[in-house]
């Protein structure tokens, strides 16, 4: 505070906050009017080339405790059979499938990591793998990925033209596999070994969709901040 | 009693502010180049509009708020702790313009624990996520670990005297040369000199982890920004455990190590003075808590037997404590294991190295090495004051570029420190054991939200409930502020509305 202390007025600081405010609700109203304009119906997810055998049988594996409140899923295992699990189930009871074979269904994303030995994929099995298809083609957000690590022989791995990403799907492949809470080969964390595997649908690109009146708005934006910095800079200058 | 502030206050935290945001947009000019070269259109404009409105709103604010006023402490403190609520919100643009945010709430939690180096995540399908928007994720940690103030130290060089408030209110203590400028200077110098090398080594690793000579550099660069930075995003879903290399690892435990260095050794070392790296005090609390918790965590997973052998858990239990305890937030297994089958024990030893974190002054969060070994070494004096005749001094010391001696009101002030943090990790675990989450689980991650640790098992999700998402960022702007400038800021606010004429 100096001599020339001039107390703000409370109103005043009312008005800039209300200021503010419309400030950041102008800049969400703009995230939400510019964002993609998706199909009505979401994303098309194409049909399986070869159909998925759902098959299962039910042996309850003890889950620790949950959100309280919560109801606790149910894991299903069979120890005799190479049946159908999901990434979910293998990391909710890595110890009741240590050393089980099962059958594994998932997209392969990032990318297919040869090495000398074999080679390393990660397989998505979340909705976007095989279900509402990839953002951003929709808006159907159904959270973070989920996925395992496989292991393959590098002729399994030359099977492989489609790694998922930013405009890709990947194949969607079904392993039957070993799965291995500790890797003793590779020491490598809740993995798939696999025996065998087969392609179900091939990878695909897919469209990022249109975003009507981005560009627009971005350019308007691109030239008032530039009209801006040459006033500032002449303003400066003088 | 409380006097309420001029406008001429408020002129300044504003203008401060708004360099700030200016410089952020500048910064977006990177990704804007890198979408472009990779086609992708949307994204493109994303960054376009982003940074058009950041750096419109920064030079109209230049114009409109320029002054001759000096900064004080106050103020400096106060433009620190706005800029931190602001940035977030333009680098929060693109993201939700990508199409893989739920909301721009979501959207802001992600620009903020990208920003404060944190390394939680609210984005969905993040394995077909556009390379431009992930490298603004990772470029935001880089900007954020470096310190996005120190952009503007770097940037409005002129008048740098009075910037140095600025540089400590951002939870930076030492000034490691006389002028601010010249130590912000060092600090870039610092992460470039770092950054090539870093780079460079994780290229050839991730090009011998098997991924193509192009891809490996992409990850590259994000992946030595999460590291350096100690931020803790990856590029893919599965963090480090995407690549199965433990040649990956091992860059990466060092680079890890290296961010979670303060300057002040940095420089120490540039200046060849490599014994500092033994006799600093900071270093060895740091050195000594981490063996303890890899100590105690690897008889965890020995008793519940989680690995059969000793390599395995060695390799996956150091990078888990190093990682934790850097507060970086990049991990070798699945988060849900840590619930499933990794027993009690050690979780808690990465709960324990995430509250304890890196150094002061360093990218690392969490309650700081020095601050834990300070109060250690006033409880050892008074332990001795005890044990010894009344009359005997008691000294004890610390070693921090020089030897020290360890005085009352810096064991109070470590202590005070080391409350508030404890105190910001149990806020935290409280609104997420009202929201029905065990305590292991809200502790773990409250600890990772505050301490910018960044692991998680599995709460902080896209459906995550909306209170706890808005406590969460609170935690994470809190935490890398280390509360000072935050105090300032609601001082503010609280002298309009009760501070006398």
């Amino acid at each position: 505070m100096n001599e020339e202390y001039r107390p703000t007025r409370r109103r005043v600081v009312a008005l800039w906050v209300l200021v503010a405010l419309a400030g950041v609700a102008g800049l969400v109203g703009l995230g939400e009017a510019l964002r993609h304009d998706h199909p009505a119906a979401g994303a098309q997810t194409p049909e399986l080339t070869e159909e998925i055998d759902p098959l299962r049988e039910d042996v309850p594996c003890e889950l620790p405790a949950g959100r309280e409140g919560a109801e606790r899923p149910v894991v299903v295992a069979a120890p005799e059979l190479p049946q159908m699990v999901t990434s979910n189930e293998l990391y909710d009871c890595p110890s009741t499938w240590d050393g089980r074979r099962v059958r594994y269904v998932g997209e392969v994303v990032g990318a297919v990591l040869e090495r000398r030995d074999g080679a390393w994929v990660q397989l998505n099995d979340d909705v976007y793998a095989d279900g509402v298809g990839p953002l951003p083609t929709h808006r159907d957000f159904r959270g973070g990925n989920a996925g395992v690590g496989v292991r393959l022989t590098r002729d399994q791995a030359a099977r492989i033209d489609n790694v998922g990403g930013a405009t890709q799907r990947g194949d969607l492949l079904e392993v039957v596999a070993e799965f291995r809470r500790v890797d003793p080969e590779t020491a490598e964390v809740a993995i798939l070994h696999v025996e065998t595997m087969r392609i179900l649908r091939r990878g695909e690109p897919f469209e990022i969709p249109e975003a009507p009146g981005r560009a627009a708005v971005a350019m308007v934006a691109a030239a008032g901040a530039l009209a801006i910095v040459v006033i500032e800079r002449r303003r400066r200058e003088r | 009693m409380l006097i309420r502030p001029d406008a001429g206050d408020f002129r300044l935290i504003l203008l401060y502010t708004a360099r700030v945001v200016y410089g952020v947009g500048l910064a977006m000019i990177v990704p804007t180049v890198v979408a472009m070269a990779f086609g992708e259109r949307m994204d493109a404009w994303s960054f376009v509009l982003a940074a058009s409105l950041a750096i419109g709103i920064g030079k109209l604010a230049e114009m409109g708020l320029r002054t001759r006023r000096p900064l004080n402490t106050s103020h400096a403190l106060a433009s620190v702790a706005s800029s931190w609520l602001v940035v977030p919100l333009f680098g929060a643009l693109p993201l939700v313009l990508s199409g893989h945010y739920v909301s721009y709430l979501d959207a802001y939690f992600e620009a903020m624990s990208g920003f404060a180096t944190i390394g939680l995540t609210l984005a969905n399908d993040l394995d077909h996520m556009s390379r431009s928007i992930n490298l603004w994720r990772h470029l935001m940690q880089f900007i954020g670990g470096q310190g996005i103030v120190v952009i503007v130290l770097t940037a409005f060089s002129s008048g740098a005297a009075r910037l140095g408030t600025l540089y400590s209110g951002e939870g930076r203590e030492d000034v490691i040369l006389p002028n601010i400028v010249r130590t912000a200077r060092f600090i870039w110098r610092v992460a470039l000199v770092y950054g090539v090398i870093g780079t460079g080594v994780l290229w050839a690793a991730l090009i011998a982890a098997g991924l193509g000579v192009g891809e490996a550099l992409y990850h590259g660069v994000n992946l030595f920004m999460a590291a350096f930075d100690t931020g803790g995003f990856s590029t893919q879903s599965s963090s480090v455990a995407f690549y199965r290399s433990q040649l990956v690892e091992s860059v990466l435990l060092v680079i890890m190590t290296a961010g979670a260095f303060s300057f002040a050794l940095h420089y120490q070392l540039w200046q060849g003075r490599r014994r500092e790296l033994l006799a600093n005090t900071e270093t060895r609390t740091v050195f000594l808590s981490t063996l303890l918790l890899l100590a105690i965590a690897s008889l965890g997973l020995a008793r519940t037997e989680t690995f059969t052998g000793f390599f395995e858990m060695y390799r996956h239990t150091l990078f888990q404590v190093v990682s934790a305890h850097t507060t970086t937030g990049l991990a070798t297994v699945p988060g849900r294991l840590f619930v499933t089958d990794w027993g009690a024990l050690a979780p808690a030893s990465i709960v324990a190295a995430m509250a304890i974190g890196g150094m002061a002054g360093s990218t690392a969060g969490g309650i700081k090495g020095i601050r834990l070994g300070v109060v250690l070494k006033g409880l050892k004096a008074d332990v001795r004051r005890v044990l010894l005749p009344e009359n005997a001094v008691v000294m004890e010391t610390y070693h921090a570029g020089v030897r020290k001696i360890v005085q009352g009101p810096q064991v109070r002030d470590a202590a005070l420190l080391l409350l508030l943090w404890l105190g910001l990790y149990l806020v935290g675990a409280l609104v997420g054991l009202f929201y029905g989450y065990p305590l292991e689980l809200s502790l773990f991650e409250s600890t990772a939200a505050a301490s910018s640790g960044g692991l998680s098992i599995g709460i902080v999700r896209p459906d995550l409930e909306t209170p706890l998402k808005l406590v969460y960022i609170a935690q994470m702007m809190v935490g890398r502020l280390e509360f000072i400038a935050v105090f300032a800021l609601i001082g503010y606010a609280v002298s309009v509305v009760r501070g006398k004429v």
